[in-house]
């Protein structure tokens, strides 16, 4: 009976010991209390070594709830991460607006040019609805071009001569043609929500972290925690350089290499360049309108791009269209300050696009020239306008046609 | 030793054979230091519980990962909670197996049986206080089985949810239920199903004449044992309590909304098998309480053991009571293992 009692004891004792141990043991809880919730959040105890994802949203003001949802106390993984908004990815469009949303962040008004998620949602790239419209268009669904579908079904409030009111979901149950049920099965890799193909050449996430997040040529097992405005052609090319479309199977044809060399890796081989489109980065020329919208919902890639050659270097007649900031508010300036490698100041001039987006990484020189910084890669470039030069083009032929046929390089 | 409250609870002697541990399975006992534990750790727990419907997970989730000790004083909970079922489950074998149940205990078995529902209700509504995803089906279809109740449903849902729907109201109802509403009455049911014990003439042995073996024990000499059995009790405990973390889940969004493809709590699994076969209020309410009236009546209906036969493991005079129990259990058991596995 006393061994028994003795043994117990020791049990108890040993028990109790363990679990003291297990306590005093376990990682010390670390505390962040972001100044935009107030809500302490202890995610830092596990993600201590975690980069900051950009210097826009310093951990201090935003900590990691308000993105990315999840338990803000628990210390158990499993538990921390259940209700994560998105999984690892805040911002797939299924969970956008709660991740990223907000009036004082990027669903608040166009007055403020705060309204990124409703542009993105109807923009060109999310809703699919050019190749959708032209395919079913090509195969005897639909009468015209204009888009009537979309990958998720949108509106606009307030459409446009030139836009669609709104788009029904695509439904490929509905489609009867054999090559719109192949299209639906095999095309539909390259928009917004979409899933990439496997492999590092196609590695980025959906929603906006498709380009704000440079995943390309990544693991995408491995994530990156990184929030970029500074995109390089790379990303653009996880969906615009991986192969093409096999139109008579309604197969894709992947590019069996990784692309390294920009000029000749292009995957439409007789496509033609001048300079700058292999130097410079897509986003540099491409406005943020372009890319992920402007509000409206268009049937075709043609009618959401808009700039051109001219935009940059002007006509024979008419220098570029430029704008010197005055107002410290303007956005041109917030949108340098978010790419700090430009140093744009109120007094500065700009070039604009025709529809007065800001080209706010480019300046007019005092010599007359002009500069442009290249987002991504940082490099500083300097140009002179058509006006004055011994350019002989008409001002009624600026398609990029015109100026390929004496500038495209060789390839 | 000048008589104290201790005396009443403790006889002098008690007859050795029926105080062994292959006799009593020392379930009542082990019930007993259980009840202790889940008190004891439930009152501390009370100072960290917010019972609201936005706080109540998450003042779990910071008792179980910041209070110092809180998510030990939670796993203690949860485990005595869960192992006081179990003991009492296995008290309630004993008792059918060993005919204990036969006057004059009969009244004692009805306040065991009352204790043990309180014990099911009181885990019940200690699961639903979390507020987390996992306990929603349970909350959901739980309380929409009232409903499926006809005349009074609508208003025992209102009574037990507090409206209408399920809220803020429904959780300081079922707060007010765990800790007061159930236990004040657990505790004096417990209290009195103890002193009924000593009343009914103690443990059930053949009267003195008919007895085999004379030899008893005394008071110390139990409660030595009773202090080693506690012993390895707490210890059991306080491993479970390290190793096994009571469950967590992310806290409800829309509480009205079932969970699909959810566990009941797994003393309820039976009647989440049950409820898959159609009528909710036939399989949901009509059976369960027709076997737990069945159960309560046992010693009502069948022959009663024969006084000679008490004291040892299966009485053949008590055969019936033996087999009718049997077949519950084994239904309650295959029922909850098959909800068990069709889920897994």
């Amino acid at each position: 009976m006393q061994r028994t009692r003795l043994v117990a004891s020791i049990l108890l004792l040993a028990a109790m010991a363990i679990s003291i141990w297990r306590v005093e043991t376990a990682p010390q809880p670390v505390p962040l209390a972001p100044t935009l919730t107030r809500q302490t959040e202890y995610c830092l105890t596990c993600h201590s070594e975690l980069a900051e994802i950009s210097p826009s949203h310093p951990i201090e003001t935003f900590g990691c709830v308000i993105c990315h949802g999840g338990e803000r106390l628990a210390l158990d993984a499993d538990l921390a991460h259940s209700s994560l908004r998105g999984g690892r990815n805040p911002s797939d469009f299924s969970v956008v607006q709660e991740s990223c949303g907000g009036e004082d962040c990027h669903s608040g008004s166009a007055a403020q040019a705060r309204d990124h998620i409703p542009r993105v949602l109807r923009s060109i790239q999310a809703t699919y609805a050019g190749a959708i419209a032209n395919m079913r268009y090509t195969f005897g669904a639909q009468e015209d071009l204009s888009a009537r579908m979309g990958i998720f079904a949108i509106q606009d409030p307030n459409p446009t001569s030139s836009s669609v009111p709104g788009l029904s979901a695509f439904d490929p149950s509905q489609e009867t043609h054999p090559s719109l049920i192949a299209f639906s099965q095999n095309c539909l890799s390259c928009h917004l929500s979409s899933e990439p193909l496997p492999g590092k050449e196609y590695a980025r996430l959906t929603g906006c972290a498709a380009c704000h997040t440079p995943t390309a040529g990544t693991d995408l097992e491995q994530p990156l925690h990184r929030l970029t405005t500074a995109i390089p052609y790379t990303q653009c090319n996880t969906c615009h350089n991986r192969g093409n479309y096999e139109l008579r199977s309604m197969h894709f044809q992947a590019r069996s290499d990784q692309p390294t060399n920009r000029l000749d890796d292009y995957y439409q081989p007789i496509a033609q360049f001048v300079r700058c489109e292999w130097t410079l980065d897509c986003i540099d020329c491409h406005t943020r309108q372009e890319a992920m919208g402007d509000g409206h919902i268009y049937s075709s890639q043609k009618e959401a791009e808009y700039v051109r050659c001219y935009t940059c270097h002007g006509t024979l007649d008419e220098l570029p269209l430029t704008r010197t900031i005055s107002d410290p508010n303007d956005l041109a300036l917030r949108l340098a300050f978010v790419n700090p490698q430009f140093d744009l100041q109120v007094g500065d001039t700009i070039i604009i696009t025709d529809r007065g987006e800001p080209l706010w990484n480019t300046r007019r020189l005092p010599d007359g020239s002009y500069e442009l910084l290249a987002k991504a890669s940082g490099q500083r470039f300097t140009f002179r306008a058509v006006k004055g030069s011994a350019c002989q083009q008409s001002a009624e032929q600026q398609e990029s046609s015109y100026c390929h046929a004496c500038h495209a390089v060789e390839r | 030793m000048r008589p104290s409250f201790f005396h009443h609870l403790h006889p002098p002697t008690i007859p050795a054979r029926q105080a062994r541990l292959r006799y009593t399975w020392g379930a009542g006992g082990f019930s007993v230091f259980l009840l202790l534990a889940v008190i004891f750790s439930g009152l501390l727990e009370v100072f960290f519980y917010v019972p609201t419907p936005e706080q109540a997970p998450l003042s779990i989730q910071s008792l179980t990962f910041l209070i110092p000790y809180g998510g030990f004083v939670r796993n203690l909970h949860y485990w005595s909670a869960q192992l006081l079922v179990l003991a009492a489950g296995l008290h309630l074998v004993r008792v059918i197996f060993t005919g204990a149940y036969a006057p004059p205990r009969r009244f004692n078995y009805l306040l065991g049986i009352g204790l043990f529902v309180a014990l099911l209700l009181l885990d019940f509504t200690g699961y639903i206080l979390r507020w987390d995803q996992d306990v929603q089906w349970a909350l959901v279809t739980g309380t929409n089985l009232l409903k499926s109740i006809p005349g009074i449903g609508q208003w025992l849902y209102a009574l037990v949810t507090g409206g209408d729907r399920l809220g803020a109201v429904t959780l300081i109802r079922f707060y007010g239920w765990h800790i007061f509403g159930l236990m004040l009455p657990a505790v004096i049911i417990g209290v009195w199903h103890l002193f009924r014990v000593r009343r009914d003439g103690g443990i059930a042995v053949p009267p003195p004449a008919q007895r085999q073996d004379a030899e008893r024990i005394n008071r110390t000499e139990l409660v030595r044992r009773e202090a080693l059995a506690a012993l390895f009790g707490a210890a059991g405990l306080v491993f479970l309590a390290a190793f096994f973390p009571a469950p967590l889940a992310a806290p409800i969004g829309e509480p009205d909304a079932a969970k699909q493809a959810a566990l009941a709590p797994w003393f309820f699994l039976w009647v989440q098998q049950m409820l898959r076969w159609g009528d909710p209020f036939l399989f949901g309410v009509l059976i369960p309480v027709g076997w737990l009236a069945l159960l309560a009546l046992l010693p009502y209906f069948t022959p009663a053991p024969s006084a000679v036969e008490l004291g040892r493991w299966f009485p053949p005079s008590g055969r019936a009571a033996q087999l009718i129990f049997s077949a519950l259990a084994v239904t309650v058991l295959v029922f909850s293992l098959w909800a068990w596995l069709a889920a897994a």
